[in-house]
Parts: C-alpha cells; sequence; structure tokens
C-alpha cells in the first residue's frame, strides 16, 4: 500500500466551481486573483448570442477568479469563452483555457432530454445536466492549464487525469453540491450517443462511457456513503428497488470496488504535487463560502 | 519435432536493460541498495516445461534484476516465473512481488503471427517485445508503489506509459522491436475483443487504445523511427500530432518522480550495456507434436 498523507481535501483549489454563485462583494474584495485573465469573447453566430448573454450576466467567469485564488500561479492564465471552429478547443501548452459556445449549446441541447421539471433514474434534473455539463468543461480545462504552469508530473492520459481532478474538486463543496454536479457532468457523457468504431479509439480522449463510470467512480470513492446509489447491485445492473424497464447504467460491482483505493490515489497526488501552490489562508475563506451554486443555476 | 521460432525471453531483458549475461564486473557494480531475489518455480503443468526451461536457460531474471540494479529500493523486490493458472501477469504487493506468468508467455508465443505481416509486426519482435511490455507493465505498477508515486491519470495507463517510455530509452532498434511486438499483440487482442458499455467501466483501456497509445508514446519520442506509421495511416494523423506533447508529458512524470529513486552511475552502467544481441528473440523452440 502506498503511504498516504491525510491531508485534507483540498480543493479549493478550485473552486472553480463557480459556475453559479451569487456575488459576495466582501469576498471579492478579500480574494484578489491577479493571475487569472478572464474574457467573454462576442459571438458572430447570433445562435449563441443567448449562451454569451448569460454568462456575462451571471458573472461566471468572475467567480472562477474568485474560485482560483487560493491558487498561486507563477504565471498568468487567461480563461476565455467564446464561439470556436469546433465543439471544445483543446487546452495547449500556454494556453488561454477556451470554452466554446458551441459546446453549451450542445450541452444544453442534451439537457433538453429530460423533461422539463423531471429527473432521470439516476436524479439528474435538467439544470443539473446544465450546470454540472459546464461545470465539467470548465473544471477538466483549468486542471490541464494547472497540469502545464505547475510543471504537475502526470502519470495516466492527461485528458483522465484533468477528469480526475474536476470531479475531486466538484466533490469537496458538500453533498448537494457534489451530486448535483458531479450527476449532471456524469449525465453529458451518459447521454452522447456516439458510437467508437476503429480509428476512433486514436483519440486522446476516453470514451464517453469510459467518462462516465470515471465520474461515477470519483464520487462514489470519495463519499460511498453519500453515493451509494451510483453503484449496481449485484450482478443486476440495476439500482436496489428499481424496475426492470428503468433499468439504468451504473458502476459495475468490479469498478466500484477499486474507487476508494483510486480515490485515495488521486487525493494524494493532489496533495503531493497541487497543495505546495494553495495559500491555506485563502482556501479557507473559499470553502467557507457555500453558495457556489445557487437553486437556479442552469435554468 | 517441429523447429519453432523462438522467443527471446531475454528480451525480456532487453529491456530491462540487463547487462549481458556472463559479465560478472558489471553485474556486481549494478547491485542495488535493497536485494532483488529472483525465483524460476518450477510448473506442474507439463506444457509449460518448455517454457520455464527456456527463460531459466536465457537468464532472463537475472538480467532483470541487473536492469533494474539502479533503483534505490526501499525494500527487497521478489521476482518470479511461475504457473499461475491464469493467462496473466501481476505485481503482487511488497510481500509478493512481481509474478510473471509461464501461461502469459506461452500465449503470447502462440498469438505470435507465422510471418511478417503487412505492418511490419514480425514473429520475433511479436514475441519478445510483448514478453517485455508485460513485465514492464507490471514493474511499472511496482515502482508506483514501492515509491509512492503520485499518480493523477488511471493507473492502468501509467503502467502503460512507463513500460513505453523505457522501451524508447535504449536507442532504435529496441524501440521498434519492443514497440512493434507490442502493437501487434494489441492489435491482436482487438480483432478478438467485443467491448459492451458497462466493459467501459473497465480500469484497463481498450486494446485498441492502447495499441494507439504505445505507437503515439513511441512516435513522440522519436519521430524518424515510427514516421512509416503515420505515413501509413495506422497512426492517424490527428493523434500523431499530439504525440510530442504526450511524450514530454511522461518524460517530466518520470524525471520528477522517478529519477530521485535511481542512482545515477549506476544507470550509466547500466545503459552502457548492451541490451539486445543480434539473436536475441530467436531462440529455437521445439514444440512437441
Amino acid at each position: 500500500m502506498r503511504a498516504r498523507t491525510s491531508v485534507s481535501p483540498i480543493v479549493g483549489a478550485l473552486a472553480m466551481l463557480s459556475l453559479a454563485g451569487q456575488w459576495a462583494p466582501v469576498v471579492a474584495q478579500d480574494l484578489q486573483n491577479s493571475m487569472v485573465d478572464i474574457a467573454y469573447v462576442e459571438p458572430n453566430e447570433p445562435e449563441y448570442r443567448p449562451i454569451y448573454e448569460r454568462l456575462k450576466k451571471r458573472q461566471v467567469l468572475e467567480e472562477l477568479q474568485q474560485f482560483l485564488v487560493p491558487l498561486r500561479l507563477p504565471r498568468k492564465v487567461l480563461v476565455q469563452v467564446e464561439q470556436c471552429n469546433k465543439e471544445t478547443q483543446r487546452y495547449t501548452e500556454g494556453g488561454p483555457v477556451t470554452i466554446c459556445y458551441q459546446y453549451i449549446h450542445e450541452l444544453e441541447k442534451f439537457a433538453e432530454k429530460i423533461p422539463a421539471d423531471t429527473r432521470t433514474a439516476r436524479g439528474v434534473s435538467r439544470e443539473d445536466a446544465v450546470v454540472g455539463g459546464f461545470v465539467q468543461v470548465v473544471l477538466n480545462g483549468m486542471s490541464q492549464a494547472v497540469f502545464d504552469i505547475l510543471e504537475v508530473p502526470v502519470w495516466g492520459r492527461e485528458e483522465d487525469a484533468a477528469d480526475k481532478l474536476a470531479g475531486f474538486l466538484m466533490l469537496q463543496f458538500g453533498t448537494d453540491s457534489a451530486r448535483r454536479l458531479l450527476n449532471g457532468a456524469a449525465f453529458f457523457f451518459e447521454a452522447s450517443d456516439r458510437t467508437w468504431t476503429g480509428s476512433d479509439f486514436a483519440d486522446t480522449r476516453g470514451t464517453e462511457a469510459q467518462r462516465f463510470y470515471n465520474y461515477l467512480c470519483v464520487a462514489y470513492g470519495g463519499d460511498p456513503k453519500a453515493f451509494k446509489d451510483f453503484v449496481e447491485s449485484a450482478g443486476t445492473g440495476m439500482r436496489p428497488g428499481q424496475p426492470a424497464e428503468r433499468r439504468i447504467d451504473l458502476l459495475p460491482q468490479r469498478r466500484a470496488e477499486r474507487c476508494h483505493t483510486e480515490y485515495n490515489d488521486l487525493q494524494y497526488a493532489f496533495n503531493q504535487t497541487i497543495m505546495p501552490f494553495v495559500d491555506q489562508a485563502a482556501l479557507q475563506k473559499v470553502l467557507a463560502r457555500r453558495d457556489w451554486l445557487r437553486s437556479d443555476d442552469g435554468k | 519435432m517441429i523447429r519453432c521460432r523462438v522467443y527471446s525471453a531475454v528480451l525480456a531483458l532487453v529491456m530491462l536493460g540487463a547487462p549481458a549475461a556472463g559479465n560478472p564486473a558489471s553485474a556486481q557494480a549494478a547491485q542495488s541498495s535493497a536485494p532483488i531475489e529472483i525465483e524460476y518455480v518450477p510448473p506442474a503443468k507439463q506444457y509449460l516445461r518448455p517454457v520455464y526451461e527456456r527463460l531459466k536457460q536465457r537468464k532472463v531474471l537475472e538480467q532483470l534484476r541487473d536492469f533494474l540494479s539502479p533503483l534505490r529500493l526501499p525494500v527487497t523486490l521478489r521476482i518470479r516465473t511461475l504457473q499461475c493458472d491464469d493467462t496473466n501477469a501481476y505485481w503482487a504487493g511488497r510481500v509478493e512481488g512481481l509474478k510473471l506468468c509461464y501461461e502469459y508467455v506461452d500465449w503470447v508465443e502462440r498469438l505470435a503471427p507465422a510471418e511478417t505481416t503487412p505492418e511490419g509486426f514480425t514473429p520475433q519482435d511479436a514475441i519478445a517485445g510483448e514478453f517485455v511490455e508485460v513485465t514492464l507493465h507490471e514493474m511499472g505498477h511496482a515502482v508506483f508503489d514501492l515509491f509512492n508515486v503520485p499518480i493523477f491519470g488511471r493507473e492502468e495507463d501509467a503502467a502503460d506509459q512507463m513500460a513505453g517510455f523505457i522501451m524508447l530509452q535504449f536507442g532504435q532498434d529496441v524501440a521498434l522491436r519492443t514497440i512493434s511486438g507490442t502493437a501487434y499483440t494489441y492489435q491482436q487482442q482487438a480483432k478478438q475483443s467485443n467491448w459492451s458499455r458497462t466493459t467501459f467501466a473497465d480500469e484497463h483501456e481498450t486494446d485498441e487504445q492502447r495499441f494507439y497509445n504505445y505507437l503515439c508514446l513511441a512516435y513522440g519520442a522519436q519521430p524518424a523511427t515510427f514516421q512509416r506509421f503515420v505515413d501509413s495511416n495506422i497512426l492517424p494523423a490527428k493523434r500523431a500530432a499530439n504525440c510530442g506533447r504526450e511524450y514530454r508529458q511522461i518524460q517530466r512524470a518520470f524525471l520528477k518522480t522517478i529519477m530521485p529513486h535511481v542512482d545515477q552511475e549506476v544507470m550509466k552502467k547500466v545503459q552502457a550495456m548492451q541490451m539486445l544481441r543480434p539473436d536475441d528473440g530467436i531462440i529455437k523452440r521445439d514444440y512437441a507434436q
């Protein structure tokens, strides 16, 4: 067994979760972040204009800045939302972190598969799907930027590492927020109808199904009690008491058994490589704020 | 008796960078801080006996031990070849150590092509390369454990990256032979695999993904050596464009997390050793009818 330090999970680093969040002026003054630049780039396509307006009004990127305050970055990074020429724009060395309006548009379309005011069998609402999916893509991109800027040694595929760090951070903001975020993030991958064949597997990213299970595994590994409903009952592929016609994908037992170890490894990696760059006093301030997610986020 | 191709147990070493057998001076110089205990456990099943005999005769474990000698091990490392009643290989923890199963070696030999494939994968490399791969992959798990290495991604992928990275540190010939053999094995396994949705929950990636990952790491490290895989579209151009970055990622991880546990002087001696001999990978083998 590997030796582990029992540092508390900190997420703070990223509180980036900031997707939502009421803006508290006091916190804003307290937590100045000069190393994260942000930009809302106006889209050319009118179709994306409403998304641009909503993100700007919600001050999503300003919140992200606040969340990142505890992280002592040695150089600046730009985080922007903009219209790309494809759905996603992969982070490359030096940045910026770019979130594409196209991706958010796609996310919202997927979320509409969930009828308004209902939840999926796993408990995902349309709003959760939007919020969780958005936070996932932001945290994934920021994680890659952090790996780059802090020169973090990353074993394993970088995209998987970024997903795992994103999931780890989502877990640090209390059970309710974590459930909304992780469930929502997983939904986006679960709902994908992409079929992989041949050279599709040369992709730098894992398949949607692999990423879906990875997020569930981080959640279950980090808090087995709160997320026990993410695991199928032995041999059935169903959650306890679930009617057969409502069968849903859950973590198979075989993978679930390993999730706690996987989570410990993840926490250990975070504590060893990123925590040394986290300002503990600022972190406490970020963690003290529990309203990063609002009930109406994602509507 | 049919004379067949062979196998290079040695190869194992190859990668393992083992010093040439019969060189007591270099072997002695390469002693690690904590001992490495090796053992060839005789198999009970007769069909595995030839595999056992070949590995032993080829002194695979002796070479592996020497190859690993630059590592400053915190505890005794136990390495065994044995009958497992399973076609596999394992890092079984600090007490049980590394287990290389005769069944896996036997399977690799049988999976090898009868002749060179259109992609250029040779029978000898298929056998030798995969033996090296599985040994290095499990050694990857071992060093992650022994040195408390932080792993952000998925550990199974990390162990593949460790194996691939090491294969690429011993020159063009070793790189090409071991990576090609590894790629062949995953290519063949992919043809036999049938992944359903829930099997994507496995902690390993699919055989297709592992095939591309190895080729990508190799192309990222030695573009000229592996250019033909890109030219022939075996490694798609879109992925190839990212391979330099992927290799640098692993190089950085290795330098930061493994290199501090390496005795630099001993490593230089190991690196100076001949890793592959011209006849490595070609051991005569007799199959009983």
